[in-house]
């Protein structure tokens, strides 16, 4: 049997227990509906401005990083499913099968390194950092 | 390279499918088994997030912090999880103001979604003879952490899609938490595949069943996680933080932010949320057991009862970090994430790499 019908199964499965149990849960509960409910929570108070506001993302070459070194994982997968038949290999060996490797990795840290010297790992850059280091 | 340890165990649609439709199957009839297995599997995962959300949880942590829980209904308090299950889905349903609707509804069912269709893939051994995993591509490894991280969308739509400032940043921090530790928790998992030398789940189970030393007359199976401590200790951290228990908890903190991305979910879909977390807490501790701790086997007892012993110890252990371990801020929890886990994970691919390969 082809596998992946039995995972496409799943999925269905997976996507009609929730819908069931929410069509379960429209049968059982209640709906009074009041305007007080609606309004969005903010610890009890009369909400203050709206939610679309600007943030800082300062955190956007997190995830630029983090897309590179994602497709380095795709890259690495196929490595670690031969690497052990390629190490055994005649004309390849241990050198052939890991120092390209080593060099696709090393290239990344250095990447890493660059950014994490940049402060782009940062969940904030915080204005006053360089000061703060003067005064220690 | 290594020969199959024993014949291939029959999968449980194909099991199903010979015991309703003999076995030259159809499409359409392999499709009926496949959804039949497909149910089964997914009913038995629901069933221990049942036990596990409103009581074993609350036991755990009365237990841990020297008080009484659940105990009023049946033996040990165990009827709560019908009248959980009742009362959470009897709840008015509220949504409100200025939410974007479609995203706001997709979320919750995303989450379920992406927790369960991960299940397809791990071996969960055998009982009564009928052998309890859907299906084995050979792509299993892959297969299960791109559909574990599925779950990063849905808090990423719930988060914005709730119009609720709590909301907002319990979503951001999700995505920061989530990208920050997926890379060390796939990396840490290729080490493993380096020994296995394949992605097919059955395969990396049946490797880890040799022995690998003898001590005192025990044998001790070759689990990687006696092969290579290091990379379970990071697969087990990385685990905490893509669950999202303490000292990971950061998205949802409910000291600073009320539920993170879940403020605004009531109902059913909170349940889902909630649901949703739990299959994932199994999820993560399927994978480990898989990849670390030989899957289904054991002795004695059969092979499915082994992994749900497993499962359980390992959400025992998140359940264990939640009431002993602090929470982390922010930041440190993305210094910890680029600059620790990352490094090391790295370190451990290259070492283990060398270390096999010196070995051969």
């Amino acid at each position: 049997m082809n596998p992946w019908i039995a995972i496409g199964a799943l999925a269905l499965v997976g996507l009609l227990i929730p819908l069931g149990m929410m069509s379960v849960s429209s049968l059982l509960r209640p709906t009074v509906p009041e305007k007080g409910k609606t309004t969005v929570y903010e610890s009890g108070e009369i909400p203050t401005g709206g939610t679309r506001v600007r943030f800082n993302i300062q955190y956007y070459m997190v995830a630029l990083l983090f897309l590179v070194f994602d497709i380095e994982t795709l890259l690495i997968f196929p490595w670690t499913v031969i690497y052990r038949e390629a190490v055994s290999m005649d004309g390849v060996g241990l050198s052939g099968a890991l120092y390209p490797m080593l060099a696709f990795v090393g290239i990344l840290v250095v990447g890493l390194a660059w950014a994490w010297r940049q402060g782009a790992i940062e969940w904030v850059r915080n204005p006053t950092d360089s000061q703060r280091s003067v005064e220690r | 390279m290594f020969a199959p340890l024993q014949a291939e165990p029959t999968l449980l649609p194909e099991t199903i499918g010979r015991f309703l439709f003999g076995s030259e199957m159809a499409i359409w009839q392999e499709m009926i088994a496949a959804f039949l297995a497909a149910f089964v599997v997914a009913n038995v995962m629901l069933a221990q997030a049942g036990v596990a959300g409103p009581w074993a949880k609350r036991k755990i942590t009365a237990a841990f912090t020297d008080r009484i829980a659940v105990n009023r209904h049946g033996p040990a308090g165990l009827l709560i999880i019908p009248a959980a299950a009742v009362q959470l889905m009897a709840k008015e349903l509220i949504i409100p103001d200025g939410v974007d609707r479609p995203a706001y509804d997709l979320a919750p069912i995303l989450l379920a979604f992406s927790a369960l269709i991960g299940f397809a893939v791990i071996p969960m051994g055998s009982i009564f003879g009928i052998n309890l995993q859907i299906a084995d591509p050979e792509s299993g490894v892959a297969y299960v952490f791109a559909a574990a991280s599925i779950a990063t969308l849905a808090l990423t739509m719930a988060g914005y899609a709730s119009n609720n400032k709590y909301s907002l940043m319990g979503g951001l921090r999700a995505i920061a938490q989530n990208i920050a530790y997926e890379i060390p928790l796939i990396v840490t998992g290729a080490s493993v595949i380096i020994f296995t030398g394949t992605l097919q789940t059955s395969e990396i189970v049946a490797q880890q069943a040799e022995p690998l030393v003898t001590i005192a007359g025990v044998s001790i199976p070759s689990w990687f996680a006696f092969v290579n401590p290091f990379a379970f200790v990071l697969f087990m951290v990385a685990n905490l933080a893509e669950v999202g228990r303490n000292p990971f908890d950061i998205p949802e903190a409910p000291t600073e932010i009320v539920a993170g991305y879940m403020t605004e979910y009531s109902s059913i879909y909170f349940v889902l949320f909630y649901m949703g977390e739990f299959i994932h807490i199994f999820l993560g501790g399927a994978i480990v057991t898989t990849l670390f701790l030989g899957g289904p086997s054991g002795p004695v007892l059969p092979g499915f009862v082994w992994f749900v012993i497993k499962i359980w110890a390992i959400f025992l252990f998140t359940q264990w970090a939640r009431s002993a371990v602090p929470r982390v801020r922010i930041d440190q929890l993305i210094e910890i994430g680029w600059k620790g886990m990352l490094v090391l994970s790295f370190a451990n691919l290259i070492l283990t790499a060398v270390i096999v390969g010196v070995m051969l």
